[in-house]
């Protein structure tokens, strides 16, 4: 029994931390969220994803990837939800699977050598269909190329993008008006309830992310903010929900390693899993991402401070790819039937 | 990432799965038996079963064969631990004795101790009790008053312990005892090993919600033990019983989540039968509270993988306890929302024309109240999991 991140692992993840620690912290990330005109795209942080091989994560080997799987993607996507890291990162790496499980060897050759070395940037939708209007693409306005639904498979578009107004300034947003293009040969249903799960799992990670960045930060708050001549976090009303949110979030990451696992291996079970991971890692985002403001009290709800960051990435994310009621919906159906 | 066992752990399955197999009657397994049978026959049936089972060799499954234990992994013992859930084997009648004094006399006892305690536990021989709260001394330890004074070479002990399982049919108590006049909360108690069969040892059934009447009280009116009866020094009764708590982890995580899957498909069951399978009131709570099991899952491999890995899952073990309890509460709290207005009833009519008998699921509904007290409640464990593992301020 291994269930743990192992060596080569944990090290990926201290890499993607200690850069984000160092090099893209706190204030780069205002940064984006407070340059409006901007298009939320640093380069500098897509420079890092090229080079430290986080975009090239699931790219096989002969394409010029790394050839590794979905656990070790939901390492980056933690990591990048703890930092509340911009870029078109997850959009990229999902273009990038889509090309893999479902391209012709041309669309593979063609683009997965420029995914993954960061000269081409993707963006993933299950929203919309083309030719058509895809409604609200991540990243959309600086996409190289789209994967979205077209007909009753996928296919790989671009068209006219028009950037969306979003309160959740750590993500870009765009609709875009997408042509036909061109379709991936192998986008079978399965293929796409495949991506939809590994989509899914990385969102979850996200905010798993997220979430314990929160209780991190709000931890180290209450130990020292000092209210009635003592820190706030001695209280038992505080010091209890931390604990509640602490097991929610440890059991939410747990979760999310799981699923992750079990859509790269095929377990039994998987798809069980990934509505588990997506239930608990949404619940315990906006949970703790809620309690983050609280817990600070009135700094907490402040432009200056750094919570609100963390609460509208968690707002968007734990409803993308389907709510907690969603999922449990799902998890009641393979489960009670 | 493996969450596989090794060939030895499924070849050790296969092994227990048929002696199980052999020696389980059918009967036993049929819902609400153990609850018909009166306490003395329910335990002494458990007792003599439990004892067959050890000498058959599947007991004592991780501890060294030293001790007359199997030598097993921890993988064989989660194995164990889910096989039995499995099979509906009987539970253990000396649960306090083989999770907690066990390890604790193989860590720290003396050698006629690890001689005359282990064996004879794993045999079934001897009933262990453990003597830790009290009327005045419940989640506050520390605040114990049962005390020991030294009379030549025995302790005379008074006082009053209290939740004690087994109680009306322990042969022996390990308990927490102040043997120095005047000490205050941690200092000055020493764990002593009581023989119960004597005159100075009044043990009492205490009824429980559920009827049953599995814990007990124990009085100590100037009963003797024997000095060397220590288990641990003199005076460091504390520390021993921390290294004896710690005890309380391992890998049956598991099996504790094939129990509770296992009742939540009953659970299931019950609401399709009464037609509120399809309410999407009670699908979602149900759901949720699935979630939680499958996390429970999840973590007992993480738990799992820390022990062979052979580190110290240290105050985590806080947090364990609050994973399985909670959830196994809010599952039975959805059967009575399944059951609603008729939720206390023995029995429900079926068209079926068998009645669905609700007892023996009111007796795990009842348990499940437990469950959140015992061993610590929830409210201390939030406690030491903000304090020791989020360093947040005491």
């Amino acid at each position: 029994m291994f269930f743990a991140l192992d060596e080569d692992q944990r090290e990926f993840d201290a890499a993607v931390r200690s850069y984000l620690a160092e090099r893209f912290d706190l204030d780069a990330v205002r940064g984006v969220v407070e340059d409006a005109s901007g298009d939320g795209h640093p380069a500098s942080l897509w420079k890092a994803a090229a080079e430290q091989g986080w975009l090239a994560v699931t790219v096989p080997e002969e394409h010029d990837g790394l050839g590794l799987g979905l656990v070790e993607a939901q390492v980056i996507a933690r990591a990048l939800g703890a930092g509340v890291a911009p870029g078109p990162w997850r959009g990229t790496v999902l273009a990038a699977e889509a090309i893999r499980l479902a391209g012709s060897p041309e669309q593979q050759a063609a683009w997965l050598p420029r995914l993954s070395s960061g000269d081409a940037v993707g963006a993933f939708t299950l929203r919309g269909s083309a030719p058509g209007t895809l409604p609200v693409v991540e990243y959309g306005a600086v996409a190289s190329v789209i994967v979205a639904r077209s007909g009753e498979g996928l296919a790989l578009v671009s068209g006219t993008a028009t950037p969306l107004g979003s309160y959740d300034g750590t993500t870009r947003l765009a609709s875009v008006e997408a042509g036909a293009g061109e379709a991936l040969p192998g986008a079978t249903g399965e293929v796409i309830a495949d991506l939809e799960a590994r989509a899914t799992v990385l969102v979850a990670a996200d905010l798993a992310g997220i979430a314990r960045e929160a209780i991190t930060r709000t931890v180290a708050y209450d130990r020292d903010r000092q209210q009635f001549g003592v820190p706030v976090g001695s209280f038992q009303a505080i010091k209890h929900a931390l604990a509640d949110l602490h097991v929610a979030v440890t059991l939410a990451e747990h979760a999310v390693l799981y699923a992750s696992h079990a859509v790269d291996a095929g377990l039994d079970g998987a798809d069980l899993a990934v509505a588990v991971a997506k239930a608990k890692a949404s619940d315990a985002a906006f949970d703790a991402t809620a309690a983050m403001i609280q817990y600070h009290g009135g700094i907490g709800y402040t432009w200056e401070h750094e919570a609100h960051f963390f609460y509208k990435r968690a707002k968007r994310l734990a409803n993308a790819y389907g709510d907690g009621d969603v999922h449990r919906a799902r998890i009641a159906e393979l489960t009670i039937g | 990432m493996d969450l596989t066992y090794t060939a030895a752990e499924e070849e050790f399955r296969s092994e227990l799965r048929s002696w199980l197999q052999a020696n389980i009657p059918d009967e036993w397994k049929r819902p609400g038996f153990w609850e018909s049978l009166d306490d003395d026959e329910n335990f002494r049936l458990r007792r003599d079963w439990e004892r067959d089972k050890a000498l058959a060799g599947f007991a004592g499954i991780q501890w060294p064969t030293e001790f007359g234990g199997r030598g097993g992994t921890p993988g064989m013992k989660a194995i164990y631990d889910v096989e039995m859930v499995l099979a509906s084997a009987p539970r253990t009648v000396n649960p306090l004795g083989l999770t907690f004094l066990a390890p604790t006399v193989m860590a720290i006892g003396t050698e006629a101790q690890k001689k005359d305690i282990i064996g004879p536990m794993l045999r079934n021989e001897v009933i262990w009790c453990q003597g830790f709260s009290e009327p005045g001394a419940g989640s506050d330890l520390a605040a114990l008053s049962c005390k020991g004074v030294r009379d030549g070479d025995d302790f005379v002990v008074n006082g009053q312990k209290v939740w004690t399982t087994n109680a009306v049919h322990g042969d022996k108590i390990f308990t927490m005892v102040r043997t120095e006049a005047g000490s205050q909360k941690h200092r000055g108690i020493s764990m002593l090993l009581i023989d119960m069969h004597q005159d100075g040892v009044d043990a009492r059934p205490l009824k429980q919600m559920s009827g049953a009447s599995e814990f007990g009280e124990v009085f100590f009116s100037d009963a003797r033990v024997p000095a060397t009866e220590v288990l641990g020094e003199i005076g460091e009764g504390w520390r021993t019983a921390m290294l004896l708590l710690s005890f309380e982890r391992g890998a049956s995580g598991i099996s504790q989540y094939t129990e509770f899957r296992r009742q939540y498909d009953e659970i299931v069951g019950v609401a399709r039968r009464l037609g509120r399978d399809q309410d999407p009131v009670i699908r979602g709570k149900l759901a949720r509270v699935l979630t939680d099991l499958e996390c429970l899952r999840y973590h007992a491999m993480h738990v799992q993988t820390q022990v062979e890995q052979g580190r110290d899952l240290g105050f985590e073990a806080s947090m364990t306890k609050l994973i399985w309890s909670e959830p196994s509460q809010d599952l039975w709290e959805i059967f009575d929302e399944i059951l609603g207005e008729d939720a206390t009833l023995d029995s429900l009519p079926d068209p079926s024309g068998v009645d669905l008998d609700l007892r023996p699921l009111h007796a795990q509904a009842m348990w499940s109240r437990s469950v959140t007290i015992w061993g610590g409640s929830s409210q201390v464990q939030r406690n030491v999991t903000a304090e020791r593992v989020l360093g947040l301020p005491r």
